[in-house]
């Protein structure tokens, strides 16, 4: 069979950087799952993006689909053929509605049993026929983050098409594209490149591109911007931060990568660097260079250029940095005219949520919320610092500078704070408050900024359940989840136990008592599910199962760490000991004893010896457990909890729980719940997935 | 040399030999050329409408005493609206920057997603902003919804920021010192303006008059609708738009004050554009000829 390639280009106006790489992939993907759902699969398929086109190179496609043989079913063979096996008028018929003679009809066993047939090979059709068919639907079929209309406003996508190539095997196949035919040519570069160019094959059109300064494929554009920046850093004894991220984003923003080196006025290094760089890199999206010694007054931009012939991007990148850290520096000088003490007046009239009240009035509540959590996790030797990073903690809003970079809030106080003299624990703890931003984000450097970014996403959840705005679907205008999740991040990492529930319900109480919306009760048992959410993800993460999670988190949530380090703890058991029979017998017990708890047992009404046996291995192990919970050796106190599953598998075969004579079968009853309670307090094993 | 006012010259010939009509400024203050009549009503519904005109923008909290090269509380935008907007629609902008003698080659063009959203307009868009060089010289964008109302055609619209474009033409690094004629600077016609329109929106302006202001405005455009006077109407909504500003510009709006603010004018704005809307063929609405059978 004959095989071409299939290649596909979809010019348009300007992808945004973020949409690029899930475009490209999403088409692929779609170009192949469409071949092989039309049973032509290309050998190997190649996808390319750059901010103005998409491509899809399929490699050797069979040029027509395999033949397909069919059948077609007729009446059932015993109403077909008389006795003497000689065709009745049914099968007449049926031969001639399928045109075909008689004596090609054939007997087939269908889930009608045996039916007259006729068999039919269905010729495959033509791959560019198929192409132009499947192709414009899969191109429909993608999804982005935000699509556009344009011109009559007929269409929809993520911007506007302008062009569009479609070659199988050196020819056209016929197609539109959100209304644009396509053709055999491409475009080069916008301004470097102007001619159409026609494209014969795929080797041809990528030279071709090449040629017209446009680099296809993102990762070597990346690659050549990184090799870059490095050099023209070491030209002037410098190196750039490994910022991956920014590579990428800026290799998503041309065609053609070129680099120029500027420099800025040495005298904006006075200002702090975490302002100077988020200058360069948000802002201007600029490589800062830096040396040993700190940072240099150079930069690396990246330009969709081949070069600056005439110094014209280079002086114009270092007048526009100039320009933005003349801002900054005037923010600067601006905000130190005040100290932050001094700013607290202006959150008075800062409102942090309608009708939960000014930052004034959150930031008394961190104050006293900040304190009970530092009480709470055994760090009353940071109360001091604690409380006055809270006093604090929101007095950067009203400085010019956060108002114009808000990315840099906290960052901007501890800056601040710094500067005014403030002990390192008070400023690091201002400057970390919003650690984590999400998830794999660092987290606050020490305990006080610890305390104080839990104080904070406490507030802020109590404050908005309270008033019922629970983040629905995708809206989560306040970060509620992303709030929980850190607190849950910080609690686990720093170890710190606690009964968290009272932390939320000391902050639900902070609030004024009258507010609208739910009762500090609901709120709570709304908390509680919440957090349970985002504990679940958290040990998700960290590599347990989802039935291993709901074990540990049936037992209780509100001890984060606790939970995570069960969790933990349970599946590292899994993986040595064999849960199995455990798990079916926390299962029947659940079966025979439902939710209900039963008193204490009483040894003078055991009567069989497997029950006996039972009693006296429970009773030995639940002394050993005590210790081994109360000391969080947990691995251990697993150990312990399997080694009683003999002793209840051998009660279970024989000894009948529900006997007809009631106080026994109180006392067995009893006595599995004693089990059930002692044993459940790490996880709810009944909960675990096994094998019956 | 090419002065600001031979940039606006320039533009306004380029733009005019594209079709276009060329309005004159609106005359209170806007925070932007869209809120202009001729951008934010004539969007709507189907009629082809293609302008441009030199829009002085104010900004108050992007005051700076006068005293930094790149800000200003009050800027000129040269805006463009092309409806529908034209398939070649970046190249003929990349044209307009050759007029000014803005050769492509010889720079980094780049358009970086910058999607464009007026709460106060209910109006959204997307595009980019153009950025030449590392500075942004342009916005650019495709008009989905004006007032609440969904767009189709689609409107292109292009926004030129002039003073930096006639910065970087001059090579000067300081707005004042934009050449604004032969003969005189930009600092020299604005500079001291600059000072007092900061001064006065940081420091001085009266926070309950702007409040007042736009409280009454707000019950006046409410009175001008109901009276069937649109552009009355439309013109106080822009009132209170521009007074929510000052306000911010003083502090005096919280986070959450703002929504609920910025809804009051919305809910004005949407009112004008769904007033605009259904009084087509009735002043001063146009009807694109012929009829559409199903116009809105």
């Amino acid at each position: 069979m004959k095989r071409d390639d299939f290649l596909f280009e979809i010019r348009t106006e300007e992808i945004p950087a973020g949409e690029l790489e899930g475009a490209r992939q999403d088409l692929a993907r779609g170009v192949a799952e469409a071949l092989s759902a039309e049973r032509l699969t290309a050998e190997e398929i190649e996808s390319y993006a750059t901010p103005r086109r998409l491509v899809v190179w399929a490699r050797s496609v069979p040029d027509r689909q395999p033949d397909r043989e069919i059948e077609v079913l007729g009446p059932p063979a015993a109403s077909a053929f008389d006795a003497s096996g000689k065709p009745t008028r049914a099968a007449e018929g049926f031969a001639r509605a399928q045109k075909v003679d008689v004596s090609d009809l054939a007997i087939v066993e269908s889930a009608r049993g045996r039916t007259v047939a006729v068999r039919r090979t269905v010729p495959g059709r033509a791959t560019v026929d198929v192409l132009a068919e499947v192709v414009p639907r899969v191109v429909g079929a993608l999804t982005f983050r935000k699509t556009m209309r344009w011109g009559k406003g007929e269409r929809s996508f993520v911007r506007p098409v302008r062009g569009v190539l479609a070659l199988f095997g050196g020819r056209v196949v016929p197609m539109e594209i959100m209304g644009v035919r396509a053709g055999d040519s491409t475009t080069g570069h916008r301004v470097l490149s102007e001619a159409e160019m026609p494209v014969t094959a795929p080797a041809d059109y990528f030279q071709k591109l090449r040629g017209a300064y446009v680099e296809p494929d993102g990762e070597a554009r990346r690659a050549a911007i990184l090799d870059s920046a490095r050099r023209l850093a070491a030209q002037v004894g410098g190196r750039i931060d490994a910022d991956a991220d920014l590579a990428a984003v800026l290799a998503d923003l041309v065609e053609w990568p070129g680099l120029v080196r500027g420099t800025f006025d040495a005298k904006y290094l006075e200002l702090p660097e975490e302002i100077t760089t988020t200058v360069m890199r948000v802002h201007q999206k600029f490589l800062p260079v830096r040396s040993s010694d700190g940072l240099l007054p150079h930069f690396i931009a990246v330009m969709d250029n081949a070069a600056d012939r005439r110094g014209f991007i280079a002086k114009g990148s270092e007048w526009v940095l100039n320009a933005r850290l003349a801002d900054a520096r005037f923010f600067f000088r601006e905000d130190s005219r005040e100290t932050l003490e001094s700013r607290l007046r202006e959150l008075e009239r800062l409102s942090f949520q309608e009708r939960l009240g000014s930052y004034a009035a959150k930031t008394a509540r961190l104050e006293e919320l900040s304190a009970a959590i530092a009480e709470a996790v055994g760090r009353g030797d940071i109360l001091h610092d604690v409380r006055t990073a809270a006093h604090l903690s929101k007095a950067d809003l009203t400085s010019r500078m956060v108002r114009e970079f808000t990315d840099l809030q906290g960052v901007v106080g501890g800056i601040y704070a710094r500067a005014e003299g403030f002990p390192e624990p008070v400023w690091k703890a201002i400057y970390d408050q919003y650690r984590p931003q999400g998830q794999g984000d660092d987290l606050p450097r020490d305990a006080a900024g610890a305390v104080l970014s839990l104080a904070d996403r406490f507030d802020t959840l109590a404050g908005l359940f309270r008033l019922g705005m629970l983040p629905t679907g995708s809206k989560d205008p306040y970060g509620l989840r992303r709030a929980a999740a850190g607190a849950v991040a910080i609690a686990v990492s720093r170890k710190w136990r606690l009964d968290w529930s009272e932390i939320a319900q000391k902050a639900l109480s902070l609030y004024p008592a009258d507010l609208p919306g739910l009762s500090t009760d609901r709120a709570l048992a709304e908390l509680e599910a919440f957090f349970a959410e985002r504990l679940r993800n958290h040990i998700e993460r960290a590599g347990s199962s989802y039935d291993e999670i709901s074990a540990v988190v049936n037992v209780g949530v509100w001890d984060f760490a606790d939970t995570a380090e069960r969790a933990a703890a349970l599946t590292e058991a899994r993986r040595r000991l064999d849960f199995r029979s455990l798990v079916l017998a926390f299962k029947r017990i659940r079966n025979i004893l439902g939710d209900r708890a039963h008193g204490e047992p009483s040894p003078e009404l055991y009567r069989e010896e497997a029950e006996r046996a039972l009693a006296g291995d429970f009773l030995q192990a639940k002394g050993l457990l005590e210790g081994l919970v109360a000391d969080r050796r947990y691995p251990e106190a697993l150990e312990t909890i399997a080694s009683i599953a003999p002793s209840l598998d051998r009660f279970f075969v024989d000894v009948l729980v529900n006997c007809p004579e009631e106080d026994l079968r109180k006392n067995r009853h009893a006595l599995l719940s004693a089990i059930r309670k002692e044993f459940t307090k790490l996880a709810d094993f009944s909960e675990i997935v096994v094998e019956k | 040399m090419l002065t600001l006012q031979g940039l606006i010259a320039e533009l306004c010939a380029f733009w005019d030999s594209e079709g276009c009509l060329i309005e004159q400024p609106f005359d209170a203050p806007v925070g932007a050329g869209t809120m202009h009549p001729a951008t934010f009503l004539r969007v709507l519904g189907p009629e082809p409408w293609r302008c441009a005109y030199v829009q002085p923008s104010r900004r108050p909290a992007d005051g700076r005493y006068g005293q930094n090269p790149f800000r200003l509380a009050k800027h000129l935008q040269l805006q463009v609206i092309l409806k529908p907007s034209p398939d070649d629609v970046q190249q003929v902008y990349l044209r307009s920057l050759e007029r000014l003698g803005i050769v492509a080659a010889e720079h980094d063009i780049r358009f970086e997603e910058d999607n464009w959203e007026s709460p106060t307009l209910g109006a959204w868009g997307v595009g980019w902003q153009v950025v030449m060089d590392g500075m942004e010289i342009t916005q650019f964008t495709y008009f989905q919804q004006a007032g609440g109302i969904d767009l189709a055609p689609v409107s292109a619209e292009i926004t030129y920021g002039l003073e930096r474009i006639a910065m970087f033409l001059n090579k000067v690094d300081s707005i004042f010192d934009v050449p604004w004629s032969e003969s005189l600077t930009y600092g020299e016609i604005r500079q001291s303006e600059e000072a007092e329109l900061s001064k006065y929106y940081f420091e001085v302006a009266d926070v309950g008059l702007a409040s007042l202001l736009l409280d009454r405005y707000e019950a006046e455009a409410k009175r001008a609708l109901e009276a069937g006077l649109l552009i009355p109407a439309y013109e106080a909504t822009l009132v209170c738009s521009h007074q929510f500003n000052v306000l911010d510009a003083r502090g005096a709006v919280s986070a959450t004050d703002r929504v609920g603010l910025i809804r009051r004018v919305r809910d004005l704005a949407c009112a004008c554009a769904r007033a605009y809307v259904s009084n087509r063929g009735g002043p001063p609405v146009p009807v694109a000829e012929p009829e559409p059978a199903t116009a809105v």
